[in-house]
């Protein structure tokens, strides 16, 4: 099972109906090739970093999906609709699988090296200010 | 004319290193002992969409923060490379700003 992240910029000339229809269409796209929505978050309008078709806002919405096969028909789709800005399909789950591996083992290693440096700088610390105020 | 180039060379040696190590000081007084931040707060995976974070990395300029100034390891630093270009296409971040 793949995981992918969909993220699309509709022109800011679309109007919230239209926005609302062209996302239900997408999710169908891809529900119809097997993909399955996990998540879904609806950025709204945002400023873009630089123009894109002379526009300076885009309204940001974002798919999960987990799914057996490519995007490709969704991609294709979204290509071809003519107030799609951007989109952009980034396949996630080998990078997510390699961060959680990469975070079981970084403890580990963490774990060895600040030990045997507080065992010496713990006893020495505490016994040397204590003499001096005796006195 | 062999003897005192050899006698010059190591003579040279720990003369200049020496020299290095009172020069270092002067040249490593000033900077901080940098870590890799991702190692530090264990971020594994460097989103895209995370723009405030990615920000960090991008001076005014609009570039990419080099890793000698910015102090990420090697792996972070390429992760977080492929994110800010990803980032870049999403029009999250700019290509240049002047």
């Amino acid at each position: 099972m793949r995981t992918y992240e969909v993220l699309f910029i509709l022109s800011p000339q679309v109007g919230e109906e239209e926005a609302a229809a062209l996302i239900t269409d997408f999710k169908r796209v891809a529900d119809g090739t097997g993909a399955k929505l996990t998540h879904e978050e609806a950025w709204g309008r945002r400023r873009l970093a630089y123009s894109i078709q002379k526009f300076n806002e885009g309204n940001y919405h974002l798919f999960v999906f987990d799914s057996d096969s490519s995007l490709s028909e969704l991609d294709r789709r979204m290509r071809n609709a003519e107030n799609v800005l951007r989109h952009m399909i980034v396949r996630t789950d080998l990078d997510h699988k390699r961060a959680e591996k990469l975070a079981k083992r970084n403890p580990k290693k963490e774990r060895i090296r600040p030990a045997p440096a507080f065992t010496g700088s713990e006893p020495a610390v505490p016994e040397a200010p204590v003499e001096r105020p005796a006195e | 004319m062999a003897a005192p180039t050899r006698r010059g060379a190591p003579g040279g040696g720990p003369g200049g290193a020496a020299g290095a190590q009172q020069a270092g000081k002067k040249k490593f007084f000033y900077r901080r002992k940098r870590v890799c931040k991702f190692c530090v707060e264990k971020i594994e995976y460097i989103d895209f969409k995370d723009v405030k974070m990615l920000q960090q990395f991008i001076p005014e300029r609009g570039k990419i923060l080099p890793r000698r100034i910015s102090g990420t390891c090697a792996l972070h630093q390429r992760k977080l490379q492929s994110a800010i270009k990803r980032a870049r296409i999403a029009a999250l971040l700019p290509f240049a700003t002047d």
